[in-house]
């Protein structure tokens, strides 16, 4: 990164983001975000975030804090489809940890779901599955996020169906 | 602070205090003291502990007094059911997620947690561990990170941050899970730290130490077949004494010397003779920059936490670097190849151990062009890669070396005075004052003044050098032409500096930088705590030190003349270039893709 090395589409269009925030207020939040969101697997890499730094004169340390601060921001590529289970006290009392137990059991990837959290993404990048702290949906509980869309009071038979029609189309193609 | 006096109520008296106050500072005006934990004076301010708690009146919850503000009328009680109660269970909270290691801990009784623990009658083990158990960071060759000691107070990310403007280190996650990290979590020895150690001088715990050597070192003096020889940097004699539990500032020239004695070392030589030698080169390359249009103004090279600063941060600027090694690495060059030949002694069986008040210079002492004794004999003996040594083989904080003498029962306090070997032992006061800030630029001075203008410099005392300011500046009259020099202490005033001179701004001609607040007496390697009370009782007894010698310019060392006589010849000659001067590297910000260049897996350390 010498500057004589011309730059990857990736980071020219950084470029173009880091202009646009320029000066404006949570500069470094919406660079970040845009950046992500360029990314095909919606992940920030090392060096999109080593160009952020160059470029803006963030410390790298500080970057990092950030990006590791907002549940938003990924620092590994995503699967196709996201899935996310509610982990809050009153999704936990009904049962949310049995479902992620289940959904790796669905998904093949049981032993990355130990610990009642979870951040994994399958070795094919078809699914990402995560935890968050609460939903605020705490009536609903418990409470499963597939691609964006909630599903509450979700039963071991419900998520069971809900995966099917992936894990069909796994295996079918 | 404002200068408006306000009227406060503190356990029931009247208190005048101003108006921009805290009420810890209320508090401690009125001889009230409040016990702290994250809060550190002039550096960090998080509010993380809630030891500090106090009541307010008329307030719902109890008050953290380091950041909550007095005002007129205010009403304090620093002690009652609720606040003992409430400051103990902070400590119980943070004491469950802490290993409770303290009997086999670096800082067992030199430890603020323990310390408030046992201040505030923690007697329980109440909550259980929520955190798992975190990696440790050994990545770096002047320091250790151990996550699980961390208790968060931030002071490390800001005088990082702060004071260093570095910010090698920040926190990252959140929650549960938050911790210090480095970029990525690569490691400090990954990314752009300059090993200063201020971190892990304001470390209330042992979550940042110095990578510790004294093993290693035990081992060496046991050997029969090492000639094991120490140097002793000038900022240790002010500060083992204190390490030792002695006064703070206590002059211990002496002592050490005896102490090293007993510790079995060969020779105990003294750093101050190389800094002789560097300020007699150093003074003549700024007459020669002066007269030859060299890059202006020339900067000291002899912080290496400086100097890893400007190759992160400045590499396009480093032509105004002096060339001059530090100190410490002149002693090791000079120590395996003018000394070893001198008493014949085989260099690849010597060992040259360092006392340094600094973290960095572990690093410094690895950096691989540091082997110039190795490059100086190889051809000589047709010697091959595998008998390749570093010019310094260990090097040792103070508080390092404090641990040595504790080991080995030296009764320090009541050892006898001695004197340092000879030749390597010799020094002016000029070299004693290279251990504050301002220092190394009075002693150039004295040297240049007379190597410019070939009179004798009466009032050789700089006084306006002196002192804590963070930029200070003088001009000197050289033949009628007028130098404007200046001297900052910490990184953060370095960088001011730096930018002016990028800038095109810079009026100097020579510019003293010390990494540490207020130099090396303030080193990352130096006595825990180290405050500015401490610090200025350190620098009032080095120049007390150089008030006594009765030589106190480094031209006139009569070992350093000698040297040059049997040896080296003339100043910046030939024969100097090798062992006494260096060259520097741009590293940039990304360390990690250019890093790789180490020669020796850094040792073990407990
Ligand atoms: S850091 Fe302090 S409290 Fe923790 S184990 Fe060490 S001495 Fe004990
Ligand atoms: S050693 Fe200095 S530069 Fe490195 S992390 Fe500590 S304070 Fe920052
Ligand atoms: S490493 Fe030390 S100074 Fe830094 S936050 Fe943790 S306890 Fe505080
Ligand atoms: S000292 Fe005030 S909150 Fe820690």
């Amino acid at each position: 990164m010498d500057g004589t090395e011309t730059l990857s589409k990736e980071l020219q269009e950084i470029d173009g983001v880091i202009t646009k925030h320029r000066g404006k207020h949570g500069e470094l939040l919406g660079i970040l975000e845009e950046t992500q969101l360029l990314n095909e697997a919606q992940f920030l890499s090392e060096e999109a975030l080593n160009h952020v730094a160059l470029r803006t004169g963030v410390p790298l340390s500080r970057v990092y804090n950030v990006v590791t601060f907002y549940s938003f921001f990924n620092l590994k590529p995503q699967g196709k489809h996201k899935i996310t289970v509610c982990r809050g006290t009153a999704c936990h009392t009904k049962g949310s940890k049995a479902l992620l137990e289940d959904i790796g059991l669905i998904l093949g990837c049981g032993k990355a779901l130990e610990d009642g959290e979870a951040f994994y993404t399958t070795p094919d990048n078809e699914y990402t599955i995560s935890t968050v702290a609460c939903f605020g949906q705490c009536a609903l509980a418990p409470v499963v996020a597939i691609d964006g869309v909630i599903h509450s009071n979700v039963t071991t038979a419900t998520l069971q169906k809900l995966l099917k029609k992936f894990s069909k189309r796994r295996i079918t193609s | 602070m404002d200068s408006k006096m306000v009227s406060v109520r503190i356990n029931g008296s009247e208190y005048s205090v101003p108006s921009g106050a805290t009420i810890l500072d209320a508090c401690k005006r009125a001889g009230i003291s409040v016990p702290t934990l994250c809060f550190l004076q002039d550096v960090a301010k998080n509010a993380s502990c809630g030891v500090c708690l106090v009541e307010v009146k008329g307030a719902k919850s109890l008050v953290r007094s380091c950041t909550a503000c007095v005002r007129d009328g205010i009403e304090i009680i620093t002690n009652s059911a609720r606040i003992r109660d409430a400051r103990k269970t902070n400590v119980e909270l943070l004491l469950a997620n802490h290993p409770k290691e303290c009997l086999s801990c670096v800082r067992n009784q030199n430890c603020e947690l323990q310390e408030i623990a046992a201040e505030l009658g923690v007697m329980h083990d109440r909550f259980v561990q929520t955190k798992k158990k975190m990696e440790w960071d050994t990545t770096s060759l002047s320091l250790v990170r151990d996550p699980n000691k961390c208790i968060l107070c931030g002071r490390c990310i800001a005088v990082c941050g702060t004071v260093q403007t570095v910010h090698a280190i920040s926190l990252s996650n959140r929650g549960i899970k938050t911790r210090v990290s480095t970029y990525m979590e690569k490691g400090l020895g990954n990314v752009a730290c300059t090993n200063c150690g201020q971190c892990a001088l304001v470390c209330p715990t042992a979550a940042i130490v110095e990578r510790d050597d004294t093993d290693e070192v035990f081992e060496e003096l046991l050997n029969p077949d090492k000639v094991v020889v120490v140097q002793t940097a000038p900022a240790i004699r002010v500060g083992i004494g204190e390490a030792m539990g002695m006064a703070p500032g206590s002059l211990v020239t002496g002592q050490m010397v005896a102490g090293l004695r007993r510790l079995g070392f060969k020779k105990v030589f003294d750093t101050q003779f190389t800094a002789d030698l560097t300020i007699v080169e150093e003074a003549h390359e700024l007459v020669q920059r002066l007269t030859n249009k060299g890059a202006l103004p020339m900067i000291t090279s002899c912080s290496p936490g400086w100097t890893k600063f400007a190759e992160h941060f400045f590499p396009d600027a480093l032509a105004h670097l002096s060339t001059c090694k530090s100190p410490q690495q002149m002693f090791g060059a000079l120590a395996k190849t003018y000394y070893a030949a001198k008493l014949n002694i085989d260099p690849r069986k010597m060992v040259v151990v360092s006392v340094m008040p600094c973290t960095a210079k572990k690093y410094e002492a690895r950096r691989p062009e540091m082997m110039s004794a190795f490059e100086h004999w190889k051809e000589k003996r047709a010697w091959s890669a595998d008998d390749a040594f570093y010019d310094v083989d260990y090097v040792l904080t103070t508080r390092e070396l404090s641990r040595m003498f504790k080991e080995s029962g030296i009764q320090f306090a009541s050892l006898p005075a001695e004197e340092f070997d000879h030749p390597l032992g010799e020094s002016t006061g000029a070299a004693v004052i290279f251990g504050a800030t301002g220092g190394v630029m009075e002693a150039a001075l004295r040297t240049a003044y007379e190597v410019v203008t070939g009179k004798t410099l009466t009032d050789i005392n700089f006084v306006a050098l002196r002192g804590m300011d963070g930029i200070k500046e003088a001009e000197v009259d050289l033949n009628g032409k007028k130098l404007k020099v200046a001297v900052a202490h910490t990184l953060g005033n370095a960088r001011k500096l730096m930018e002016q001179i990028e800038r095109g701004e810079s009026p100097y001609a020579f510019i003293e930088v010390m990494t540490c607040p207020g130099g090396c007496l303030g080193g990352g390697g130096q006595p825990i705590p180290t405050t500015w009370e401490i610090r200025k009782k350190r620098a009032e007894s080095l120049y007390a030190e150089d008030l006594g010698k009765t030589i106190r310019k480094s031209h006139e060392n009569p070992q350093i003349i000698a040297l040059y006589k049997e040896s080296l010849k003339t100043p910046l000659g030939d024969l100097s270039h090798h062992p006494l001067h260096t060259s520097y590297q741009k590293r940039g910000l990304f360390v990690w893709k250019t890093n790789g260049h180490r020669k020796k897996e850094p040792v073990s350390t407990k």
